[in-house]
């Protein structure tokens, strides 16, 4: 029970924001401390700003960056933050719950969070007592000695507490009201409640453990974690995921990050949380698909989505045929054209990229560099016209290198052309004029 | 597959560089007697034409990093009975999550216009349409551009 739970929280901590979202909403969680804010926090669902400030509160609490091992619930390092102020070589009083997921990320956030805690000590210290509290009156094994053990964070404590945070979660949500006599019940459950204070916490927590218990296994066994994972992200990914979620976070509270906690109410078969990974996966390539197609800025729903990409993708290949349909008629121009093309460029990309560009080329085309130039071929000038443009040696096999988008490669080439036709031809001036002119429209033409 | 697509990497190299892949392989199929003479028809050039400006495209901008590239150049070099050589790498990984996943349910129109989208998972599917329509993009300009700079002619 105690794995699937953690699956169950690693499933859902992918989704999770991670300790940056909170930061960014709670940036003064603590002022007042809502104890009702706690219960609220814990729920999954709670999205006011209360909530979300515990939700940071807690969060900063938990993102111990030197304890890696994952202070379970972050109680430990709660309190060792309280006390110790900055000290952040905590205990690892807990087990390796996947803390180490949430710490990495949240060791850059650390030290503005750090400030926060010597005011808040009070404040996590009745939260802790009050997740005592939830413990204690939700949970069977709620029993002193499990309060105890969740507030200590041993290892076995931990594996209860993330029962029984579960349970916590679950009854707090229903307990919003209940400020008052928590605060008290916990003052009476002991001291130590600062400590469970981090672990009894919200949803998030419950995410935080999740990642915690994601963290941990990944860091125990990859493979572990990649089972349990499958789809799931692992610790690594989590990092930048949970950068990236906090961005979310930041811009829109609403959407993502929350979005995820509240399927606490859902099923927590490993299945289904590799499902719902996967599915949010699918739903953010969707969206990064609809920036890139053109007016699909007002559809939503996936099939709709789905249709217009397909529709985008059968149009392009359809352009491709046709243009080289047309590429075919055109086809006896096309001798010195391509030779004088081809040799610029090769030129080009050599005085760019030296010796990396000289492995993508073929030999034979080594030789059309120095072949006889018809028609007074000016190809230094076509060099220099077009080799501005060129930027960065040519590498196809890099794949995503990065080059600066040379909008006036249309006119050179068109300026190319002209010196291949033009000498004796035509004028070049109407010409480039009229190319230049056909150009745009041609663009206009390629991105209905 | 979700380690490091945090960001998804959909960069696509400029249009010189589909430039020249794909004049090099015109120039490469100028080359052949049988492309020039009259007697070739023109729906042969037209699909010559045309399978090279997408193995252009794919060498230019996926290189073998990509699973769409790979899928047709393995394609088109097995209507030429050549063979194709890849590091396996990825591909392997591919594999292994496909045969995690369970079912392909929807997006099957789009596999089958992705080349290689068959043997994809949905998300990682996305992804490489994604890659593919920039480049897709990027090859029809300069198509274009070559059509209308002869056409100017």
């Amino acid at each position: 029970m105690d794995t699937s739970e953690k699956e169950e929280f690693s499933g859902e901590k992918r989704n999770d924001n991670h300790p940056a979202d909170w930061r960014v909403s709670g940036s003064n969680p603590v002022s007042a401390p809502p104890f009702g804010s706690y219960p609220t926090e814990n729920l999954i669902t709670a999205s006011c700003s209360p909530s979300q400030m515990m939700d940071s509160f807690g969060q900063t609490l938990w993102y111990d960056p030197t304890n890696v091992q994952a202070v379970g619930y972050g109680g430990s390092s709660s309190s060792s933050c309280f006390r110790g102020g900055m000290d952040w070589s905590l205990p690892n009083l807990l087990p390796p719950k996947g803390n180490g997921l949430f710490l990495p990320n949240a060791s850059s956030f650390l030290p503005p969070s750090m400030a926060q805690f010597p005011a808040d000590s009070g404040f996590i210290e009745r939260a802790a007592r009050f997740s005592l509290f939830s413990d204690m009156v939700n949970q069977p094994l709620g029993s002193p000695e499990s309060v105890g053990l969740f507030v200590q964070g041993q290892c076995p404590s931990s594996e209860v507490n993330v029962g029984g945070v579960a349970h916590n979660n679950v009854i707090r949500c229903s307990e919003q009201g209940s400020k008052p006599n928590v605060s008290e019940d916990t003052q009476s459950s002991g001291q130590k409640g600062g400590e469970t204070s981090s672990k009894g916490f919200d949803s998030k927590k419950r995410k935080r453990n999740r990642q915690s218990s994601e963290a941990e296994q990944s860091q125990r066994s990859e493979e572990e974690a990649e089972n349990n994972g499958g789809d799931k992200k692992e610790q690594s990914p989590n990092s930048p995921g949970n950068k990236t979620n906090s961005g979310k976070q930041a811009s829109d509270p609403k959407d993502g990050y929350i979005h995820v906690r509240a399927r606490r109410g859902q099923a927590t078969n490993s299945h289904s949380l590799a499902e719902r990974v996967r599915r949010e996966k699918i739903s953010e390539r969707m969206k990064f698909l609809q920036d890139l197609v053109p007016g699909c800025n007002k559809v939503t729903g996936k099939a709709v989505m789905l249709d217009e990409i397909i529709n985008y993708v059968q149009s392009l290949q359809r352009q491709v045929e046709f243009l080289s349909m047309k590429l075919a008629t055109v086809n006896p121009q096309m001798d010195f054209y391509l030779e004088g093309l081809l040799a610029k460029d090769v030129r080009e990309l050599q005085l760019r990229g030296g010796s990396s560009s000289a492995t993508p080329f073929p030999t034979q085309n080594m030789s059309m560099v120095y072949p006889p130039l018809p028609h007074g071929f000016m190809q230094q000038q076509t060099l220099s016209s077009v080799g501005r443009t060129i930027s960065s040696p040519l590498s196809p096999m890099n794949g995503g290198y990065k080059r600066q988008e040379t909008n006036g490669w249309e006119g050179d080439l068109q300026n190319v052309i002209h010196i291949n036709y033009g000498a004796g031809d035509v004028p070049s001036d109407p010409e480039a004029a009229a190319a230049t002119a056909s150009l745009p429209s041609s663009n206009m033409k390629v991105e209905p | 597959m979700a380690s490091a697509d945090k960001p998804i990497n959909t960069d696509v190299p400029e249009k010189d560089v589909f430039a020249l892949h794909f004049l090099q392989s015109l120039s490469n199929l100028r080359r052949q007697n049988a492309f020039n003479s009259p007697d070739d028809t023109t729906n042969n050039r037209v699909k010559k034409i045309k399978k090279a400006a997408y193995v252009s495209m794919a060498r230019a901008a996926g290189g073998t990093n990509r699973l769409w590239s790979r899928a047709l150049l393995r394609r088109a070099a097995k209507e030429n009975n050549k063979v194709v050589i890849f590091s396996r790498r990825k591909k392997r990984v591919t594999w292994l999550r496909r045969s995690n996943r369970r079912d392909p349910v929807d997006a099957e129109r789009l596999r089958n216009l992705l080349p290689g989208g068959g043997a994809m998972e949905t998300s990682k599917l996305m992804e490489e349409t994604a890659h593919y329509i920039k480049c897709l993009s990027m090859q029809v300009k300069v198509m274009q551009c070559l059509v209308d700079g002869l056409s100017a002619k």
